[in-house]
């Protein structure tokens, strides 16, 4: 009952925050019956037709790059849950490397930090940090929206959005966010068998789930698979030596720390881990269960057993993997409404 | 020899200005007058005038350096009367960019009419203006208008409180062979956990007998003068070898601690 009237407040507060004179307000996002309340700050960005329109165009548009060569969706590829498929880093501008691997854009209204580290705190600011890095998209923001000005397109896109031709960096970041968060993805078979709309999971999967929900959910959590916090999961310090949170806290305590991803759509979001270095869902739960490894700040739930990591068989190892694999949105990766037009 | 004196007779004709402008006697304070109040943000070298591009300085320490940009933020302004009551300018922020001779000189709108006498502001943006939502960042607080001059770390949000950068023989040359350094001083204090706090806030009295005088017809200018010079001694000394390149905030405390000590309020104007 009160998930329904949550949900209920949510289309309220869209409808009456749409743009005055906006006929047939549409539903912009809606909070799924499984899902906690929403952490981004709608009533500052009300959200619009013509405003997640932009945001799309934008999301796919390459004059956001240096040499107007490639848009965010290279690296966030809708059919990959968004991420960067088959890529560890990501090649950006001039073919250089970054040193992470792209994480998937799902249900970034829940998000209260972003990308690997937490360093942006903000959905609203979180596209200036791919177009001003040296090796993302290379460019700068003033630069962006200047080449924006100059073409025919985008002065009538942002009239549409936000009533007049007038391009700033504020509505450009907002459109932004207004199509973010309309990447929800909640249909997957486990959500459907969640809220029991008559999706039945197999034997294997539902080992796995018992399994999962024993061994894997304190740190991936509840309906969107993450506590939101940044963990040492033990991984073998190698490569950059990446640091983690710590690059942007320069706390000891955060040393060698990164998010806790959310699994949803995890099937399809490979390669795995802060530097993509796990090719299968195999070799992560492998890692898990015998290659943790006994670095600084490593988590205490990794060292409860002797040898440190959790304690899987094989068998368990494999029953997770199908289980994890239900969390596969057919639905939101197949969506049009995401979709380049 | 002849230059010389024209140069010492100009400077008594100046001073004798000067004095006079703030030795009258001002008129009274009529309640509820304002004017402005104009900062003059003068950067120098020593007791050199700051010019960007080859002039080359020196460091305390004896290395020679070039400058090619220095900027910073002065926010959370307040002016104390002569009564010791504060008048605050909240919500103003100025970004003194030495490329920008139009920025040099922020003004101070709708000044109480009083006599003034000291002037406290910080150097870059508060903790709570660094976090605030983006319809509440405009001026020089927006993103989008800096372009390649940017005071803004998008991959741990935040504002470039001051950005000194310039060559030198004391630097790396990068695979171009240039000797660049760049020393980019920011920290708000954190988000979620306490992380470095590189905010600094600057209390200037003004010289003897150097009031400004805000009047309906008298909108002070406060020159304070900044020694860039200062930034790379006082109670840390910086050697742009050991640290040519700074990004982060720890690497930044010693320049922000350096840097409190920058600025001077050389004198005022009452005119």
């Amino acid at each position: 009952m009160s998930r329904v009237s949550l949900l209920l407040v949510s289309v309220l507060l869209v409808w009456s925050c749409s743009a005055p004179g906006e006929s047939n307000p549409e539903v912009h996002f809606t909070v799924p019956a499984n899902f906690p309340e929403p952490v981004y700050a709608f009533e500052r960005n009300p959200m619009t037709s013509a405003g997640v329109e932009l945001g799309k165009a934008l999301f796919n548009e390459p004059l956001l790059s240096r040499d107007n060569s490639f848009s965010c969706a290279e690296c966030h590829s809708q059919p990959y849950g968004f991420t960067h498929h088959g890529h560890d880093v990501s090649h950006g501008i001039d073919n250089l490397k970054g040193t992470r691997n792209s994480l998937s854009l799902q249900n970034l209204a829940w998000e209260s930090s972003f990308f690997w580290d937490g360093g942006v705190g903000d959905l609203d600011f979180v596209p200036i940090a791919p177009i001003t890095n040296a090796v993302e998209l290379g460019e700068t923001t003033k630069n962006v929206l200047d080449k924006l000005r100059a073409t025919k397109k985008y002065p009538l896109l942002f009239k549409k959005a936000f009533g007049s031709e007038e391009i700033t960096t504020e509505r450009f970041l907002k459109a932004f966010s207004q199509f973010m968060v309309t990447l929800v993805s909640a249909h997957s078979r486990y959500d459907k068998f969640v809220r029991n709309e008559g999706e039945t999971l197999t034997p294997e999967e539902q080992a796995g789930l018992k399994l999962f929900e024993q061994k894997c959910s304190s740190c991936h959590q509840g309906a969107l698979f993450t506590d939101h916090s940044f963990r040492n999961n033990g991984l073998f310090v190698q490569g950059v030596k990446d640091e983690g949170r710590a690059k942007v806290t320069e706390l000891e305590k955060d040393k060698y720390t990164f998010r806790v991803p959310s699994l949803r759509n995890v099937a399809v979001t490979g390669p795995y881990m802060h530097d993509g270095r796990f090719y299968t869902l195999e070799a992560v739960l492998d890692h898990y269960a015998e290659g943790v490894q006994d670095t600084q700040n490593l988590d205490p739930v990794l060292r409860q057993k002797p040898g440190l990591g959790i304690a899987l068989t094989l068998q368990e190892r494999q029953q997770i993997v199908a289980f994890l694999k239900t969390l596969t949105d057919e639905e939101f990766l197949k969506n049009k409404r995401f979709a380049a037009e | 020899m002849k230059f010389h004196s024209f140069l010492f007779i100009n400077f008594l004709i100046i001073s004798g200005i000067l004095s006079s402008c703030t030795k009258e006697n001002p008129t009274p304070v009529t309640e509820g007058d304002s004017n402005d109040v104009i900062l003059e943000f003068d950067n120098r070298v020593g007791a050199q005038k700051l010019v960007l591009g080859e002039t080359l300085y020196q460091t305390g320490t004896g290395e020679s350096f070039t400058v090619s940009t220095f900027n910073y933020f002065v926010s959370n302004v307040s002016l104390k009367k002569t009564d010791g009551s504060n008048i605050k300018f909240p919500d103003q922020y100025f970004l003194i960019r030495q490329a920008d001779n139009n920025s040099w000189e922020p003004v101070l709108k709708n000044v109480p009419a009083g006599d003034y006498q000291e002037i406290t502001f910080t150097i870059g943006v508060d903790s709570t203006k660094s976090v605030s939502p983006v319809g509440e960042r405009k001026g020089v607080l927006d993103e989008g208008s800096y372009g390649d001059d940017g005071m803004y770390w998008s991959w741990n949000s935040g504002y470039i409180f001051l950005k000194l950068e310039g060559t030198s023989p004391a630097a790396p040359a990068n695979g171009a062979g240039i000797r660049r350094f760049q020393m980019h001083v920011g920290g708000f204090g954190g988000m979620t956990s306490a992380t470095i706090n590189n905010l600094r806030t600057v209390t200037l009295p003004f010289p003897q007998n150097q009031l400004a005088t805000v009047r309906k017809t008298v909108a002070p200018t406060i020159h304070v003068i900044a020694n860039l010079q200062k930034i790379f001694s006082g109670k840390t000394t910086v050697k742009i070898a050991d640290t040519p390149a700074i990004h982060m905030p720890a690497a930044a405390v010693p320049l922000a601690n350096n840097y409190v000590h920058m600025f001077t309020v050389d004198h005022t104007h009452n005119e």
